[in-house]
């Protein structure tokens, strides 16, 4: 892994919209 | 929050080239609203019973092959090549808000299902304030911008909210059976992502990465994740693949819808660029606007309807309007903009960006010098796409329904003219940077 993406790794934002699209598809499948 | 040390102060950008950026922005935001409100139009040529995912995901097909050759057209692959390898790391920001738009996306279609638009609209309608919360948190937006113009952007947002909510009320057709709570639950999650997804727009295009190279990213996600939905909603490929051949004489105009949805989107991402998301998605967000206008003009909706509804209808749009007008006239100033430079320095150094690609993406200039030919790849990516939409165009139905053709003209002619009107404005002000 380069630099760059060990850096987005530990990149507090980058968590924000991952945390949201999972919760987003938890919502998905209880509602179907 | 940042462990990122202060990065040094860049110059400030001169007063009248602010300006220029800013009315390019604002301009885009408008024309989005307008290309985004307009792509439901062919959508309603389909009269079958195809699953909504299907549809969703037809239409995302359409996008896919506009997103790859429209930029392959105004930019050429190398140029895009070029911008990717300045920050290849921004590559997978756009995956994933392709995918945070296509579950968002999906949820609205259960949402609709469950509570009715009348209700669901205005709940993911809010991503609006959330795109503010995001902007001002973690891209300095609306910092040093004045009492005034934060007030007018919350407010303009918060009036825009309330007119959404009144047209919605308007044109919801219908009641909807049952589920309030996972309807009310996919509404508010559906604005939460597509609030989100307006975080990856901002980083990528603070760090210097030209709208055009993003979005082609962007919807590998998009058609990757919309793929994986639709093959869990009818239960495999071979069933998958049996419902979009059954349906290959409506495609055309899924594919359509999803095209213009594009031409839309791309003025949205110029418009996050340069006036930042605080502003740029209220701005687009009156596509409510001209898609009610599509529904009432073209295919008569609310014909004959109660005096309260065209109450509501006339009453919703003058508050969307305005609210757009007060957000329009806000736009950030120098000592904002100092602010956005700083926020754009602190990630060029974050990720080891040359600062000069940086400092010249929020100035809409490019460092990669005389333009580039475009090459056989550019070609072959627009002549695939048109034969596509040429090979369903051909096998096409033309379903049987009475249009407003006058106003079909008159709305596509609006529509040409702020796409030209704005495509001009954003070439001489960017050259599409």
């Amino acid at each position: 892994m380069t630099g760059r993406f060990a850096v987005m790794l530990r990149d507090a934002q980058f968590w924000v919209p991952v945390a949201v699209l999972v919760g987003g598809l938890l919502v998905l499948i209880w509602i179907r | 929050m940042d462990p990122v040390a202060p990065a040094p102060a860049p110059a400030a950008l001169d007063p009248a080239r602010l300006r220029g950026l800013q009315l390019a922005g604002v301009a885009s935001g408008f024309t989005a609203g307008a290309w985004l409100g307009a792509a439901e139009a062919p959508t309603k040529m389909v009269v079958l019973g195809l699953s909504p995912v299907v549809i969703s995901l037809a239409m995302v097909v359409g996008v896919f092959l506009a997103r790859w050759s429209l930029p392959a057209l105004l930019r050429g692959t190398t140029a895009i090549g070029a911008d990717v390898r300045q920050a290849p790391h921004l590559v997978v920001w756009a995956v994933l808000a392709g995918c945070l738009w296509a579950v968002a996306n999906t949820l609205t279609i259960y949402a609709i299902k469950d509570i009715g638009l009348s209700v669901a609209f205005p709940l993911w309608n809010a991503n609006s304030l959330l795109g503010i919360l995001w902007g001002a948190v973690f891209f300095n937006e609306l910092r040093g911008a004045g009492w005034s113009r934060v007030v007018a952007v919350l407010g303009g947002a918060a009036v825009m909210c309330t007119g959404a909510a009144l047209l919605a009320v308007a044109s919801a057709a219908q009641a909807p059976a049952g589920h309030a709570a996972r309807g009310v639950a996919a509404a508010l999650a559906a604005g939460a992502l597509w609030g989100t997804m307006y975080i990856p727009y901002r980083k990528a295009y603070l760090t210097g990465m030209n709208p055009l190279a993003f979005v082609t990213f962007f919807t590998v996600g998009e058609l990757g994740m919309m793929s994986a939905l639709a093959l869990a909603d009818r239960g495999g490929l071979g069933a998958l693949v049996a419902e979009l051949s059954g349906a290959r004489d409506v495609l055309f105009w899924l594919l359509l819808g999803g095209f213009v949805w594009v031409v839309g989107d791309l003025f949205q991402q110029y418009a996050a660029k340069y006036v930042g998301i605080s502003r740029g998605i209220p701005l687009s967000n009156t596509n409510q606007l001209w898609g009610l206008v599509w529904g009432l003009l073209v295919f008569g909706e609310l014909h004959g309807g109660a005096r309260a509804t065209y109450a509501q209808v006339i009453g919703g749009s003058l508050l969307m309007a305005l609210g757009a007008a007060l957000i329009a006239l806000a736009s950030a100033t120098g000592p904002e903009h100092r602010r956005w430079q700083e926020a754009a320095a602190r990630e060029g150094q974050r990720y080891g960006i040359d600062p000069a690609v940086v400092r010249a993406g929020l100035a809409g200039e490019s460092t990669a010098g005389p333009a580039r030919r475009r090459t056989w790849l550019d070609w072959a990516l627009v002549t695939s796409a048109t034969a596509v939409f040429v090979a369903l165009g051909l096998v096409a139905r033309v379903p049987d329904l009475r249009l407003g053709w006058a106003w079909v003209a008159g709305l596509t002619l609006a529509m040409l003219a702020l796409l030209g009107g704005t495509g001009i404005l954003l070439w001489r002000t960017t050259r599409f940077n």
